[in-house]
């Protein structure tokens, strides 16, 4: 029952309203379900976290960024599989962010089979 | 002969009595009044001594008192010849005094001459140097009165020649300027008013003069005009190293721009990524949806759409940055600063936004335009604006920037930007608009500096003072045009 209740959502947190509609709009066409956040604070309100299976956020965003957002989500017991997607990343903000666990780190503009494929293994996982 | 016949009629010999009232008078007359006396005493006792018998008591008394009325007669004489000795003199000395005068005027007027030529050549030097001609000509028939060497040279006319004819010296000026310089000098005669005007001279030969003159209207008692006196300066050199100047600035000002633009190009670069990362996204859902079994046309199309709108701001960031690296000569349009402060907000937005600085507006609706050079407005504002985002760098708690404009008083708008950083340098208020002067490790030391030049050019102001409870704010005015204050 437990498991069947939790949906397997996708969250989306990005500043940039072209880049949220974006991602919609591919996970859409890809028959999965999506719910997109202008900011990390956000989707903590919205306490959608503890039913989303695959996190897609930006870095770089006003407030909390993407890598604060996921030490925030780790050291609540919430570790959602994360991937990261940003404008100019460097090697070492590729590595923080994959030591901290996250799956992927895709820089704009991107490949979106990779992003799928990873999305997909996320959800699988 | 009556004299003789009363010397006969008393028996009196003539020869001395002639010779005793001769001898009398040459006393007198030779010396004075004392020995005369003695004289006519003497004559008397001569008389007496020679002459005692040969005559009556009756014409002795007589002869006496001849000699008396004589003495008296001479010694009036001899006062009278004293008076006049006396005017004489001291109307030669009045005559020697006023010589004298005369004389030193003299002098005096020599030195005035030689004054008033020393002051000449003084002026003639002075008019070399400042290459100013003076002139004064006749409202009537235009005549020449005084032209000074200066302005022979200035337009290349010999002095030996005489002074040139109205229609010769308006041959000189520039064909476009001929107008211009006429409309002043008419306006001025019908106005009785001063004139000032800026034209170009074209002498024989093609050589082009730039001539600032400024004429003066002399009336005479009744209030008629008779005649302008002015002067025309050769202004020539210091229009080029005004033109050479303003080229220089509006490098220095371009170079300014590239810089800051150099020091954005990393926000530049995710502004433009991330409409180019949106559409690519897109255009590949978009695919997705018409690559089915049985493709979702209105979903294609709600995509393709998207693609549209990346693509369109992607190339809105692009323009607006062009328009910032593009070299030109300023121009003179009407400009709203709330737009020029929206359009250097979109490209700084993102920059912000990662730094996590707040924005706050509050700009007039009602704002005047003004009239100025957009692309350099825009380059103050911007650099405005990333100055007090680098202030804000370090700076925790709140990261505030503030845009405000109204219209001030005098016909000015007025923009002021404050952010909540570290604030002036104390002491320093006034050096951040120095050349060369920077707090930042990279900074040119020049961006202040020109955005202040840039203001001053337009006829406003730009100064900074600090904000409240920290960081700075730096204020600019600008003149609204004049035709559009109302």
């Amino acid at each position: 029952m437990a498991t069947e209740a939790k949906i397997k959502l996708v969250a989306i947190v990005d500043d940039d309203e072209l880049m949220r509609g974006a991602l919609q709009g591919l996970l859409k066409a890809v028959g999965l379900p999506a719910q997109a956040f202008a900011s990390a604070e956000d989707f903590l309100k919205s306490g959608l976290q503890h039913k989303t299976a695959c996190l897609i956020a930006d870095i770089r965003m006003p407030g909390m960024s993407g890598l604060e957002l996921q030490a925030k989500l780790n050291s609540e017991r919430c570790s959602i599989p994360t991937i990261f997607i940003t404008a100019h990343g460097d090697a070492k903000m590729r590595m923080q962010a994959l030591r901290a666990g996250a799956t992927e780190f895709l820089t704009k503009p991107f490949d979106d089979e990779i992003l799928l494929e990873n999305v997909r293994a996320a959800l699988e996982s | 002969m009556g004299l003789a016949h009363l010397f006969l009629y008393f028996h009196l010999p003539q020869p001395f009595a002639a010779f005793a009232l001769s001898a009398i008078a040459i006393t007198f007359w030779y010396g004075g009044t004392k020995p005369g006396i003695v004289a006519t005493v003497l004559a008397s006792i001569i008389r007496y001594t020679q002459w005692a018998e040969a005559s009556s008591a009756v014409s002795r008394a007589l002869y006496d008192l001849v000699f008396v009325i004589f003495a008296l007669l001479m010694m009036g004489v001899n006062r009278a010849r004293g008076e006049l000795e006396v005017s004489v003199a001291q109307r030669t000395a009045d005559l020697t005094r006023a010589n004298e005068e005369l004389n030193l005027e003299i002098a005096e007027r020599k030195r005035a001459e030689e004054k008033l030529r020393q002051s000449e050549a003084y002026l003639a030097e002075a008019q070399r140097l400042t290459h100013t001609g003076s002139w004064v000509w006749e409202v009537d028939g235009r005549d020449v009165l005084h032209l000074s060497d200066e302005w022979y040279r200035i337009y290349g006319f010999d002095p030996a020649e005489g002074m040139p004819a109205w229609e010769k010296r308006l041959q000189r000026i520039h064909p476009d300027d001929q107008a211009k310089w006429q409309t002043a000098i008419e306006r001025a005669i019908n106005e009785h008013s001063e004139y000032e005007v800026e034209f170009r001279l074209l002498l024989p030969g093609g050589v082009v003069r730039h001539l600032y003159t400024v004429g003066h209207p002399v009336e005479d008692g009744s209030g008629k005009l008779v005649r302008f006196v002015g002067s025309s300066t050769d202004v020539t050199e210091r229009k080029q190293a005004e033109e050479a100047l303003r080229q220089a600035q509006a490098d220095l000002a371009r170079i300014s721009r590239v810089t800051t633009m150099g020091e954005l190009t990393a926000s530049l670069a995710h502004e433009v990524n991330q409409p180019i990362g949106a559409a690519v996204t897109d255009a590949n859902t978009c695919l997705r949806w018409l690559n089915r079994e049985h493709p979702d046309l209105e979903e294609a199309r709600q995509a393709a759409s998207r693609v549209v709108k990346d693509a369109t701001r992607a190339a809105e960031v692009i323009n607006r940055t062009r328009l910032l690296f593009k070299k030109g000569t300023p121009q003179s349009e009407l400009v709203d600063m709330n737009e020029v402060v929206r359009e250097m907000l979109a490209l700084t937005v993102g920059d912000m936004s990662r730094r996590s600085i707040a924005v706050r507006l509050e700009l007039a609706e009602d704002l005047p335009q003004i009239t100025g050079d957009h692309v350099q407005l825009q380059q103050v504002l911007m650099n405005l604006m990333v100055n007090g985002i680098d202030a804000m760098k370090d700076s925790d708690g709140t990261r505030e920037l503030a845009i405000h404009s109204q219209r001030a008083d005098d016909h000015q708008v007025k923009v002021t930007i404050s952010d909540t950083g570290m604030g002036l340098p104390p002491r320093h208020e006034d050096k951040i608009f120095h050349a060369f002067f920077t707090t930042k490790p990279n900074g040119t030391g020049m961006g202040l500096r020109i955005s202040r030049s840039i203001i001053e050019a337009h006829g406003g102001r730009l100064w900074a003072s600090d904000n409240s409870p920290r960081g700075a704010c730096f204020h600019l005015t600008l003149p609204i045009r004049a035709d559009s204050r109302e």
